[in-house]
């Protein structure tokens, strides 16, 4: 075996000190990033708390433009519009933060009341898979995902284990984690097929003109007001049709309402 | 005028003895003959069962009413299905009374059974002014009773336009015609008709500034208007005006189908006056619309002068009654201040009081209840304002009247009412009592203090998260990206390839011992043909060919078993006894101790071993 010269211990220690050099430096170049967004937060939250809401709204959109999309900063920016008495944006956004923190307390305290403003009075009907997933409605798809995760792996590890040393044991823990798996599995498939396919939109407008037809001369089906959550079937030239729980349906102006669901969107 | 003896409005008669006598007819009557007398007997002893407390109530159809009107006047008797005389009515020297007919009911309600008669009478008045009729007075087994008094009013007929007269015409009155701001006046509209009409429908005229609101539901009676007899059908709106000016309404429209009976040039059967009757289908109906004549109506603004700070802008009449219960309670304990505000006018404005800080209390309020009812004379109504208030500590505490200003539109000038001041003593509270029974050592169930509802007393959002922490990139996102898929298939597929790897494996095993199995008896022969093999390794090398051949695993094998073996293979006896007398030959040179010396065959094992190979199955 041979042994460590004095140049094999210099070139170790140079080479130890160059990598901390590059993890330094990339760390300071990301800690001067974080940097950037913590004052442009810290001032958004300041306008809000003096009054200033404009300007709050216009530095959490720039945070949430900038790739930050957080549940937090979807709620403070509901709640900057709330303030200005923008009733639909402010539900759109609580809806969009919902979406991430399905168990914040203060997010659903919010909600609920800018729910309670609006004029319409749409019933969001629960079908078959939300009362048999109902554990859906309190988690974050990346949670229901993780876990499924988590479960698959040992799932997998228990018949691994079994197919080389098969005994009473792994058995039944095949068996039980099996029965998880499937309901996991089935909970992931479910959530991230309604996240996929999530077309809820939100009214912005004060009132809207439900028309029969993607046309201003078209008849007019019914109104709509500012915050209503609508289903988003299609958009074209312009215009967006759109349906209730209720069956009704219509065409409205693309501009007066925004989807939920940025990732769909 | 009340006599002696006799209860106010109401006596109680003797008991008839009729149900037992009747009973003890039937019972000397045929069976045939009785089921018919009990069938009979439930309409009998119903009215007598039925009599009780008798009372006499009278009613008017109307509050108001022209010199040209007749007014309806019902005099009920409650508990008696027949009076000694007909009843006498004070106060009717000036009009004009004509019977309108008696009938007697009988009514089962929630098995209750009550009897009684109606007198029907119209009274037409003679001259104007405000009358109080009644009481009426109605003697019933040999007992008088009195009913209630009425007040009725009697107005000038009024004016009606020329165009107007006719069997069938609309006019509209508005009373009265100067009001102020928020002051109601009533506007009446009436159809005059002589012939039969249906299907009315009305359309008020829209005016900015002013709103209507019908007061109870029409009325139907009979007037007389230029000597001619006619049918009326009043309805009566509460108007009032939002700001100053003058008003003029445009006339209302009443649309509707006339009924006129069909003229006939010659004589018919069907001319009889039976098929006269408006309600076949002999009469033809044709749609009309009436109109009345305008009205106007003047608002003056509220004066500016006196008026108080807390003016809420209540016009009308209101009166304002307060209570407090319990008056003496312990600390903890809730004491219930109730305020009734209630009167005539824009009852809408009812303003909520609010109740001032009390020290060491805390007040919390109800949800004020509005209660809005209309009549022939107006719109009116109440606010019931609720608090409890629940003291701290003992003592005595004072609660200052609370004040609500308003318009009199009687007196024409603003006024303010307010409550009682109230006061109530607190006892010390349950927390002590307790804690002087632990004392004393004695067990028993105490109960906190008074719980309350958590009332909310306002709602908004909650504030903005300004925790950094919070701004971790999003964990609510879904898997982005190829890695999270990757670590939800990788288990799958590490399982996947140890699977498939166990199983080549097992399949291997299973080649390789059959290829040894074709190999075996060249392994020998090869070894044979090599030539000066002691007996003992022969004997070894010929124990493995059988092993590898068939599929064994033996250790030693005799010749004896290898016989067996091989005859349980199929091979044949000749060939299998050659074979076990050449391992007797080996044995016996191994145990002769030649076993190392090289063997001399003496046999053509090769061939031997090929043939036993081809014979095994």
């Amino acid at each position: 075996m041979r042994r460590f010269a004095a140049k094999d211990w210099l070139r170790f220690v140079g080479g130890t000190l160059g990598v901390f050099a590059v993890v330094y430096l990339l760390a300071a170049s990301s800690e001067a990033e974080t940097n950037g967004w913590e004052e442009v937060f810290f001032t958004a939250n300041q306008a809000y708390k003096e009054g200033r809401f404009e300007e709050a709204i216009d530095r959490y959109g720039r945070l949430l433009d900038s790739g930050h999309r957080n549940g937090h900063l979807y709620y403070n920016l509901g709640n900057a519009h709330f303030r200005l008495n923008q009733i639909g944006r402010a539900i759109l956004n609580y809806e969009r933060a919902h979406l991430l923190l399905p168990r914040d307390a203060d997010l659903k305290f919010s909600l609920g009341y800018a729910r309670d403003q609006t004029q319409d009075a749409i019933s969001q009907p629960k079908g078959f898979v939300e009362t048999t997933f109902f554990w859906l409605h309190t988690m974050t798809l990346h949670e229901v995902f993780w876990g499924f995760a988590g479960l698959n792996l040992l799932f997998w590890a228990v018949l691994l284990v079994r197919l080389f040393r098969p005994s009473e044991w792994t058995f039944y823990a095949s068996v039980i984690l099996l029965v998880l798996w499937l309901i996991a599995s089935a909970s992931f498939g479910v959530k991230y097929f309604k996240e996929q396919t999530d077309d809820r939109a939100v009214i912005l407008a004060e009132e809207v003109d439900v028309l029969a037809g993607p046309d201003t001369e078209d008849t007019l089906l019914f109104k709509l007001h500012e915050g209503a959550i609508v289903l988003l079937e299609r958009s074209e030239d312009g215009w967006s049709l759109v349906s209730l729980p209720d069956n009704k349906r219509g065409w409205v102006k693309k501009e007066t309402l925004e989807k939920i669901n940025r990732v769909t969107s | 005028m009340t006599q002696p003896g006799i209860a106010h409005g109401q006596i109680r008669p003797k008991r008839p003895l009729c149900l037992f006598r009747l009973v003890l007819s039937a019972l000397s009557f045929q069976p045939s003959a009785l089921f018919l007398l009990l069938s009979s007997l439930v309409f009998i002893i119903l009215p007598c069962a039925a009599d009780g407390a008798v009372s006499v109530t009278m009613q008017l159809d109307r509050k108001e009413a022209t010199l040209a009107d007749s007014v309806k006047m019902i005099i009920s008797v409650a508990g008696a299905r027949k009076s000694d005389a007909k009843p006498a009515v004070h106060g009717l020297e000036t009009f004009h009374v004509t019977g309108g007919g008696t009938s007697s009911r009988l009514e089962i309600i929630n098995g209750q059974v009550s009897a009684g008669i109606d007198f029907t009478y119209f009274i037409q008045p003679q001259r104007t002014g405000t009358f109080e009729i009644g009481p009426a007075e109605i003697t019933i087994d040999g007992k008088v009773v009195r009913s209630n008094k009425e007040t009725l009013k009697i107005s000038p007929p009024s004016r009606i336009s020329g165009a107007a007269q006719g069997p069938l015409f609309l006019t509209a009155t508005l009373s009265p015609n100067q009001v102020y701001v928020e002051e109601q006046t009533i506007y009446t509209l009436k159809l005059f008709r002589q012939t039969r009409v249906s299907d009315i429908s009305l359309a008020l005229p829209e005016q900015e500034h002013l709103s209507f609101k019908q007061l109870g539901k029409p009325l139907e009676y009979q007037s007389v208007h230029s000597g001619q007899s006619y049918q009326v059908l009043e309805v009566r709106f509460a108007v009032t005006a939002s700001s100053e000016g003058p008003y003029s309404i445009r006339p209302s429209t009443m649309n509707l189908t006339v009924y006129q009976p069909r003229t006939r040039s010659r004589r018919t059967p069907f001319d009889d006056p039976f098929f006269n009757d408006p309600f076949l289908s002999f009469s033809t109906g044709r749609p009309m619309a009436l109109s009345s004549e305008p009205a106007h109506v003047e608002a003056l603004p509220l004066p500016a002068q006196g008026r108080p700070a807390d003016f809420s802008g209540l016009v009308g009449t209101f009166q304002l009654e307060s209570k407090l219960e319990p008056t003496e309670i312990r600390a903890g304990e809730s004491a219930t201040l109730t305020v009734l505000l209630k009167g005539r006018g824009n009852v809408h404005r009812l303003p909520d009081l609010e109740m001032p800080e009390l020290d060491h209390t805390k007040v919390y309020a109800d949800q004020p209840v509005l209660e809005v009812e209309t009549d022939q004379q107006g719109m009116g109504g109440s606010k019931t304002m609720k608090w409890a208030l629940v003291p701290e500590k003992e003592g005595l505490y004072h609660i200052p009247p609370l004040t609500v200003s308003f318009f009199d539109t009687k007196i024409r000038q603003y006024r303010s009412i307010g409550t009682s001041p109230f006061s109530f003593s607190v006892l010390p509270g349950q927390e002590k009592e307790r804690h002087v029974a632990a004392d004393f050592g004695r067990s028993e169930t105490t109960e906190g203090p008074v719980k309350l509802a958590v009332k909310e007393l306002g709602r908004d959002i909650l504030p903005v998260h300004t925790s950094v922490k919070d701004m971790e990139p999003a964990l609510g996102a879904g898997p982005q990206g190829l890695l999270p898929w990757i670590l939800l298939t990788a288990p799958f597929l590490v399982y996947g390839v140890a699977f498939c790897g166990k199983r080549l494996r097992k399949d291997s095993d299973k080649a390789s011992a059959l290829a040894k199995t074709k190999k075996a008896a060249g392994v020998l022969i090869k070894k044979c043909r090599k030539g000066e093999l002691s007996s003992s390794d022969l004997g070894e090398a010929i124990r493995g060919y059988l092993n590898d051949r068939l599929g064994l695993s033996l250790g030693s094998l005799t010749p004896r078993e290898a016989f067996e073996i091989l005859q349980s293979r199929g091979v044949r006896p000749a060939s299998s006894q050659r074979l076990q007398a050449f391992l007797q030959r080996l044995e016996d040179d191994v145990y002769s101790g030649r076993g190392q010396d090289v063997c001399h065959m003496g046999e053509d094992l090769p061939a031997l071993v090929k043939e036993i190979d081809k014979e095994i199955r």
